[in-house]
């Protein structure tokens, strides 16, 4: 069974289309990513899963449910935790309230805040002081931190390498791996080619809200990757 | 001069727990409630007859529940349903709400003057320092306490407190989490509504009740809401009782110009720190 799938999915922004039937499933186990230049509708894609943009065609459905209406809360009650772009830190909570929030779903699993402390020690020292004063690499932990409290079966991360620097996406590569041989499926949004050829085992391009092109990234280098994507 | 300080708390205390439902509602909904006056004005009457017939403890009972209901209708009626409309249009929709319940109360109790007695027990007067202060008063102080006291462990200690924090900043990275942010919108209101019943009812034995009662103490709820920082809890205690001890001497020293220095603090501490008291000019 399919953690996540998209079927023909149209997104709208009011009265704007973005996404044009878009598919794309991600099954368990998997490690997958989404490429995409700017622009193109790749946070659509997490918006129309999310509610935010609304889906006026196809369909979307999280593990063995397709829910008739997306709430915002639907995705993360359903097992699909997303860590966003720009990382959204909810300002005027610490640390640790910003975790704990991401435990609303209240889904059994293994994780809660000592096990997040576990995989980030960073964050168990820093657990006390507002959110937002942390690093930019700090804040993406948190953010990884706080989706995992939801015990998803399919983590989405929107380009998690903005703004970071080369090292600390290289360690963000090493979690990624870490937490899917762990059980956690991966959605990897991005357009960092290093990142996603490090984690995924296989991707689909996005253009101009349709998707061009999808195949195995096994055996591909970076190099020839990026020309794949170069369309 | 205590029992000057002392009046100061009351009325601080009343204004305290009126403003932070005002606060609470703006931190979920966003919405400038003036309705909130006629909340007040309103669970003053119904704590007034409830408590006439049943007694003081039933009628404040009976006024913070009726106050309740009346909020999750008004949040399902009103506020979701105007959600997405500009904010001026939720505000005079608010404004018309104010307006038709002090009609209604008019229509029911009449125009004339009602005081509510303090119930049994509260009832007494206490020498401190050489003059006498009545006890319900001093009860009225401890209440405004205890709100806040209960409030602020709610908000930082319980899990509903956490999301209620969270989606006051940030709704829609909340929602994303798991949390239903329309149910808890709708409880929020209940509660800002609720305690302004229950304001109103420990209201009645201090003030006359009349149908306009709501819009002057809505005013300066507003006063504390604006200089405590609109969001901030803490803000709006400090500025209640603040508010509470300048309103009170006012009325004391320049009886003329006592409506007007609470508005006078509030521009003054605008002036300092442009977003309240409760933030740092950044
Ligand atoms: N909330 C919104 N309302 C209206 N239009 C939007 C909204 N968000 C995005 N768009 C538009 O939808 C299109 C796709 O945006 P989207 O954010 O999905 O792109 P993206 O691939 O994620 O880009 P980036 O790499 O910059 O994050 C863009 O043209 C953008 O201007
Ligand atoms: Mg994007």
């Amino acid at each position: 069974m399919n953690l996540l799938m998209l079927r023909d999915v149209d997104a709208f922004y009011a009265q704007a289309q973005v996404l044009h039937g878009v598919s794309l499933e991600i099954g368990k186990g998997e490690r997958v990513a989404i490429l995409g230049r700017n622009g193109v509708g790749k946070t659509t894609i997490v918006n129309a899963m999310l509610g935010i943009a609304s889906v006026r065609g196809g369909s979307i459905s999280f593990g063995a449910e397709t829910p008739r209406r997306l709430r915002h809360f639907t995705a993360a009650r359903l097992g699909v935790a997303v860590v966003p772009q720009g990382r959204r830190i909810v300002p005027g909570l610490t640390v640790r309230e910003n975790l704990l929030l991401g435990a609303a779903t209240e889904r059994p699993g293994p994780w809660n805040c000592e096990a997040v402390f576990g995989l980030f020690p960073v964050l168990r020292e820093r657990a006390e002081i507002p959110g937002p004063s942390l690093s930019g690499g700090q804040q993406q932990m948190l953010a990884i931190g706080r989706a995992l409290m939801a015990n998803p079966d399919l983590l989405v991360l929107d380009e998690p390498s903005e703004g970071l620097a080369p090292v600390i996406v290289d360690e963000l590569a090493d979690t990624l791996v870490r937490l899917s041989a762990a059980g956690t499926s991966i959605l990897l949004i991005e357009q960092n080619f290093s990142l996603v050829h490090r984690v995924a085992e296989r991707y689909y391009v996005l253009s101009k809200g349709t998707i061009v092109e999808s195949g195995s990234l096994a055996g591909l280098s970076v190099e020839v990757l990026k020309k794949h994507i170069a369309v | 001069m205590l029992i000057q300080i002392l009046n100061g708390f009351v009325y601080g205390g009343l204004l305290y727990i009126l403003a932070v439902g005002l606060v609470l509602i703006f931190g979920l909904r966003r919405v400038v409630n003036f309705a909130h006056g006629g909340l007040f004005m309103l669970g003053a009457y119904i704590g007034y007859t409830i408590a006439s017939i049943a007694g003081f403890w039933v009628g404040l009972v009976a006024s913070v529940t009726v106050l309740a209901v009346l909020g999750v209708v008004m949040d399902r009626v009103v506020f979701r349903p105007l959600q997405d409309e500009d904010p001026i249009v939720t505000m005079l929709v608010t404004f018309g709400i104010l307006l038709v319940l002090e009609d209604l109360v008019r229509t029911i109790w009449g125009k004339d003057f009602l005081t509510l007695k303090p119930p049994a027990g509260l009832d007494g007067i206490i020498m401190l320092s050489g003059s006498s202060f009545p006890v319900y008063r001093l009860a009225v102080i401890a209440l405004a306490v205890l709100v806040a006291g209960g409030l602020s462990l709610w908000l930082r200690s319980s899990r509903v407190g956490l999301h209620v924090r969270a989606a006051s900043v940030d709704p829609v990275t909340t929602a994303m989490q798991g949390v239903d942010t329309e149910r808890l919108g709708a409880t929020v209101v209940a509660i800002g509504a609720a305690l302004a019943g229950l304001s109103g009812t420990i209201a009645a034995p201090l003030l006359a009740l009349s149908p306009s009662m709501g819009s002057f103490i809505l005013i300066d709820s507003f006063v504390v809401v604006v200089t405590g920082g609109l969001t901030s809890f803490t803000g709006a205690f400090v500025a209640a009782l603040l508010i509470g001890q300048l309103h009170n001497l006012g009325v004391v020293f320049v009886p003329a110009a006592a409506s007007v220095i609470p508005l006078v603090l509030m521009v003054l501490v605008l002036l300092w720190r442009p977003d309240g008291l409760a933030k740092k000019r950044s």
